[in-house]
């Protein structure tokens, strides 16, 4: 048999499986619970351990904390919490050395927006991220 | 009398047969390529000096970004190489991991890599298969790490995830199914004459150029040189599969396809008998100091990833941030055999020359 024929029963074979892509904007696509989108940020859970902005590879979390309002309580709480997502390139290690969990992963993956200044996400911002979030943070 | 006359024409670096943001200047006579320069450096981050400034953990995902189509084959063999220097042993359940990530990757990359290169020529439709099965593997890989390119997934003394239930069967149900496609690939494209004459003895290059150029992969093992590292050198815990090392005797862009296509189904072995050997339980993770410091002195491994070998050297002077690193990039090391290909050859087999050497550019530029 001709090599080109082989190939064209190969496609006629194809027109009949089904197909294989996702009407994506239409569905939403199925992610895994792993998945590394847009963080979320839990503020009561923080204590300003200032670890994720340390292993940051980018340097993209920028952080202030502030005293405790109740003088009986030792301890930080948290100010400010901004992650630039210009640069941030979510490798998931701020998760990983978190040790109150108040970072987590989510399955929001959807980062377009129509400026730069718009990528800068504050606390209030990761705190209403609370769609998708990772079910089991660490192995 | 004609009067001919020398062109300058410029390919690149925003030419969709590139591959990326590679450029090359040609001097043409006619159709003939009198000289070809490569003009590389548009995709250049510094890696290497970056990660003078960063921890060990901090740079894995780096690594991710070089050869972004084999980013596990990058993770391993950062991991590796601090691991080998700190003498750490990481725990069987693990190295099982890796070793099944990085061969799925394998296949994933010599997939893109077929489907792109049949693109090259004008075929669109293997591309869309080829990217088919590969989304299989990426969404494997995917449920694994939680990236789909960038995984991120490999830690210095083991990896950062078990894998969840059901994955290692999830694996062991694609090997039968990609070997099936496999025979439809070959259908496909390997018997088509168009193909045939597009790829016959082009490119083609001898064992002492091949070694003199220090060539790699594929592009080493299509001129009959037997030499792979997963065989020669073994790591990780590669001297427990049985597989076969691919090779072609012409040294053409033929035998470089039918190198990588063999290569799928060698992978494809690999993962079977990792699945089928996946230890029951155990650790995935050494016991590692929590901020890695790296004894003074300097170390150098090398790996099989799938486009050659990658090698990674560290010299660290007892910090935990290296003094100096430097990778060994295969598709770096590939490339600069192509000056010598293209001269005297058509214009018309430039995209097929380049193409069989398969680069990544964010592998050449590092």
């Amino acid at each position: 048999m001709l090599g080109w024929t082989k190939g064209l029963a190969y496609t006629l074979k194809n027109l009949t499986r089904e197909k294989v892509t996702y009407d994506y904007p239409n569905e939403p696509l199925p992610l895994p619970d792993r998945f590394r989108g847009v963080q979320k940020f839990y503020p009561e859970k923080c204590i300003v351990c200032n670890q994720c902005a340390n292993i940051c590879p980018t340097d993209c979390i920028q952080l202030t904390g502030k005293k405790h309002p109740d003088p009986a309580k030792k301890g930080k709480i948290i100010d400010t919490y901004d992650i630039n997502f210009e640069i941030c390139i979510l490798c998931d290690l701020c998760t990983e050395v978190c040790p109150t969990e108040a970072i987590v992963m989510t399955n929001n993956f959807e980062l377009a927006d129509y400026s730069r200044d718009e990528l800068f996400k504050n606390l209030e911002w990761l705190d209403e991220n609370d769609e998708n979030i990772r079910k089991v943070n660490k192995a | 009398m004609i009067r001919t006359e020398e062109m300058l024409l410029n390919v690149g670096p925003q030419h969709p047969s590139t591959h990326g943001v590679f450029r090359l200047v040609l001097k043409i006579d006619g159709e003939i390529i009198v000289e070809a320069t490569p003009v590389i450096g548009y995709l250049h981050r510094g890696t290497e000096k970056l990660a003078e400034n960063l921890q060990y953990t901090q740079i894995i995902p780096y690594t991710d970004r070089m050869d972004y189509i084999s980013a596990m084959t990058n993770n391993y063999v950062i991991c590796h190489a601090v691991e080998t220097m700190m003498g750490i042993q990481v725990p069987e359940r693990a190295e099982y991991l890796r070793v099944l990530a990085m061969e799925l990757n394998r296949v994933a990359s010599h997939l893109l890599w077929w489907g792109t290169y049949i693109l090259d020529f004008g075929a669109t439709s293997p591309l869309l298969y080829a990217f088919r099965e590969r989304e299989l593997i990426i969404n494997l890989l995917n449920e694994l790490s939680g990236a789909r390119i960038t995984f991120n997934y490999m830690r210095v003394g083991g990896v950062k995830w078990d894998a969840p239930e059901g994955w290692i069967e999830k694996v062991a149900d694609f090997v039968p199914y990609m070997r099936e496609q496999l025979k439809g690939y070959h259908d496909l494209v390997t018997g088509n004459e168009i193909f045939l004459n597009r790829t016959k003895g082009i490119g083609k290059y001898t064992k002492e150029d091949a070694l003199n150029y220090s060539l790699s992969g594929p592009n080493l093992r299509c001129t009959g040189i037997k030499w792979d590292l997963r065989k020669d050198e073994p790591y990780s815990i590669y001297d427990r599969f049985d597989f076969n090392v691919v090779t072609r005797e012409d040294g053409d862009a033929y035998s470089r396809y039918e190198c990588r296509l063999a290569e799928i189904e060698e992978s494809l072995k690999i993962i079977e008998q990792a699945a089928e050997q996946f230890p029951k339980d155990g650790e995935t993770m050494a016991k590692v100091p929590k901020i890695i410091k790296v004894p003074k002195g300097e170390g150098f491994v090398r790996i099989e990833a799938s486009r050659g070998e990658i090698g990674c050297y560290i010299a660290s002077d007892g910090k935990k941030e290296p003094y100096r690193m430097k990778f060994r990039r295969p598709s770096f090391y590939n490339l600069q055999i192509l000056p010598k290909l293209l001269k005297g050859e058509n214009i018309s087999n430039l995209i097929a020359i380049l193409g069989a050497v398969d680069i990544v550019l964010g592998e050449v530029d590092g």
